[in-house]
């Protein structure tokens, strides 16, 4: 089965070794400026725990430089899916619509061996390049990542365990897609659909609960400390109650008119900035959570469609 | 004893809302060489697509050389079967598709499929192969398996009747040294006539004539004479079909002794004519005019 699948999917294998490739020269392209520019302005010296003065200007200005470049990264997000709509859909859906499934399945190996090994051999195959591209994308965002932590979703997406994770589970959607829908397209669409629907549903309202968030309670013209993730940010008056926006800026009004600084008025009011959010320290916990939880997704995945091939008409 | 290679018991089959096979039950005879014949929509493919396990059966059971098809479905590495169109993988060399087989079944013995191949380029890719090369390639795959039942769905309906035949000839040559059971789907009778022994008649979704060639030949008689009503006639127990011309009348008959009233003229019917008379639709002796059943198995 190893030499079929590998005949069968040789070139998805070869296209998925060129997009690492090419992902990997513009890592590497790329970085040596940011490199250069991260020395240049020693910000090694601005790292959170003891950020001396003038940092303040610096990182801004060093994150300013180069932000394009780290907006433009963000788009690697898509990448996991693409296993997904170009390897998974296919896998059944193209078999079931040129009907080689007929001859592929009256052999004398049984359709679930066949689709085990398939899947595992295109499993494996996925997980190894999703382990590349997420040690790639790790070692490029490093330097932005010494300065605001991996915690927050734009890193944590991209980073780590979760990359190979979710092409594993958009693999595995895919081949179901393809099964239950019998065709390429309506598969992929699907594909997308479930993927981009599951990833949201996660991010926001699974993730933020893995461990139960930590408050604290900052003077009320502080910001968030950087490095954490950031899960609510309210301000509250001296008896706890929250501040609408509109009461802020009534505030703020007020203190203009009366020819106040407005942050000093605010702190004499007795206001706080309430601050609920995940510590950057968690990032690998995190990783192993959201890693497992799409890990498991896709084997009880496999499991339906292990079920659904025998049972369904082909 | 080995187990027949195809029993049916109330075999049926349901696609959405209606019925492609219904009440199937059928003995295929060890070594025979079966014609399964009907119009298009009868329930050919539906029938071959259940003893290979692609279709699961809504009723009824099904088994092949003795065992389920579903379940033990390692049952096909002893089945040679060709979906209608033979599907293959267009993008693999002649070459890398006998390699697929070779490794997906047990028992695969190469010479069995390659004499076949001699004339092709084993280099060629299947999707720029001819019908009747492709044809060939497909039939090879499934002598290579060496079978001990072929199933074939509308081998011929893509080739020109010389390559048809040709490929029969193939097939009888390749099956004669193992005795294996071949099913051959054809709504053109003329395709199978000629080499096969048993005859399975399929109409709407069951069973409309099954039996062995000579014997149902045997039993039929074409008998012709001037019209007249209608009665009891000696040697005939039933009419299949009766067509009036003027004052003549003919009529297909099952005959359980000789006719004796010298009126009649009586004559053999070919294997041609018997299949047609019992697959036309109008004047059915049975009680039950059949159920449309529309295509959705291409078949």
């Amino acid at each position: 089965m190893a030499w079929v699948t590998w005949r069968q999917h040789r070139s998805q294998t070869v296209a998925e070794a060129g997009l690492l490739l090419a992902l990997a020269a513009a890592a590497f392209g790329t970085r040596l400026p940011i490199q250069a520019a991260f020395h240049r302005d020693s910000l090694s010296a601005c790292l959170p725990p003891a950020a001396r003065s003038g940092c303040d200007i610096i990182v801004p200005h060093f994150e300013g430089e180069f932000a394009g470049w780290v907006t433009a990264a963000r788009v690697l997000a898509v990448l996991p899916v693409l296993a997904g709509l170009f390897v998974g859909a296919p896998l059944l859906a193209r078999e079931l619509e040129q009907g080689t499934h007929r001859f592929a399945w009256t052999q004398g190996i049984t359709r679930r061996r066949w689709l085990l090994s398939k899947t595992a051999f295109l499993a494996a195959a996925t997980l190894l390049a999703g382990a590349i591209a997420s040690a790639v994308v790790m070692w490029w965002r490093g330097p932005f990542d010494t300065l605001e932590g991996r915690i927050g979703p734009s890193s944590f997406d991209v980073e780590g365990l979760v990359v190979p994770a979710y092409a594993l589970y958009a693999l595995a959607l895919g081949v179901l897609a393809g099964l239950v829908f019998r065709r390429t397209v309506a598969a992929m669409t699907s594909t997308l659909v479930a993927f981009a629907a599951t990833r949201f549903l996660v991010l926001e309202f699974v993730r933020p609960h893995f461990l139960t968030p930590l408050h604290r309670v900052v003077a009320a013209t502080d910001t968030a400390q950087a490095g954490d993730w950031v899960l609510s940010n309210t301000l509250v008056d001296g008896g706890g109650r929250q501040i609408t926006a509109a009461r802020e800026d009534l505030a703020v009004l007020h203190a203009t008119q009366a020819g106040i600084d407005p942050h000093t008025y605010i702190l004499t009011l007795g206001w706080k900035r309430l601050i609920s959010y995940q510590p950057a320290g968690r990032f690998w916990t995190f990783q192993l959570f959201e890693a497992g939880l799409f890990v498991a997704l896709s084997a009880l995945i496999v499991v339906v469609m292990l079920w659904l091939v025998r049972r369904r008409p082909a | 004893m080995s187990p027949p290679p195809i029993a049916a018991q109330g075999l049926g089959k349901r696609f959405r809302r209606e019925w492609g096979l219904r009440g199937l039950t059928l003995e295929i005879p060890s070594g025979a060489i079966v014609g399964l014949a009907g119009p298009n929509g009868a329930g050919k493919s539906t029938l071959l697509a259940l003893a290979t396990g692609l279709l699961a059966p809504t009723e009824g059971t099904i088994s092949v050389l003795g065992r389920d098809p579903l379940r033990s479905a390692g049952v096909l590495a002893k089945v040679g079967y060709v979906a209608q169109g033979a599907p293959l993988y267009r993008s693999f060399s002649v070459a890398e598709t006998i390699e697929f087989a070779r490794r997906t079944n047990a028992g695969w013995e190469d010479e069995a499929a390659t004499d076949l191949l001699t004339r092709i380029d084993s280099k060629t890719k299947v999707g720029s192969l001819s019908e009747g090369d492709r044809a060939r390639l497909a039939l090879a795959l499934v002598l290579g398996k060496r079978p001990q039942l072929v199933l074939l769905d509308e081998p011929f309906a893509s080739l020109d009747p010389l390559a048809g035949r040709e490929l029969l000839q193939l097939l009888m040559d390749g099956v004669a040294e193992t005795a294996a059971t071949v099913v051959v789907a054809s709504h053109v009778v003329a395709d199978i006539e000629r080499v096969c022994d048993h005859i399975v008649l399929l109409t709407a979704g069951g069973v409309r004539l099954e039996g062995n060639v000579e014997q149902l030949l045997d039993s039929h008689r074409l008998l012709t004479g001037p019209r007249r009503p209608l009665g009891s006639i000696r040697g005939v127990r039933e009419i299949v079909r009766e067509r009036h011309s003027g004052r003549q009348l003919t009529m297909l008959a099952v005959i359980d002794g000789p006719i004796v009233d010298p009126s009649w003229t009586v004559e053999r019917v070919s294997l041609e004519e018997l299949l047609l008379a019992y697959m036309a639709p109008e004047r059915l002796p049975t009680a039950r005019p059949p159920e449309k059943v529309p295509l959705r198995w291409h078949g």
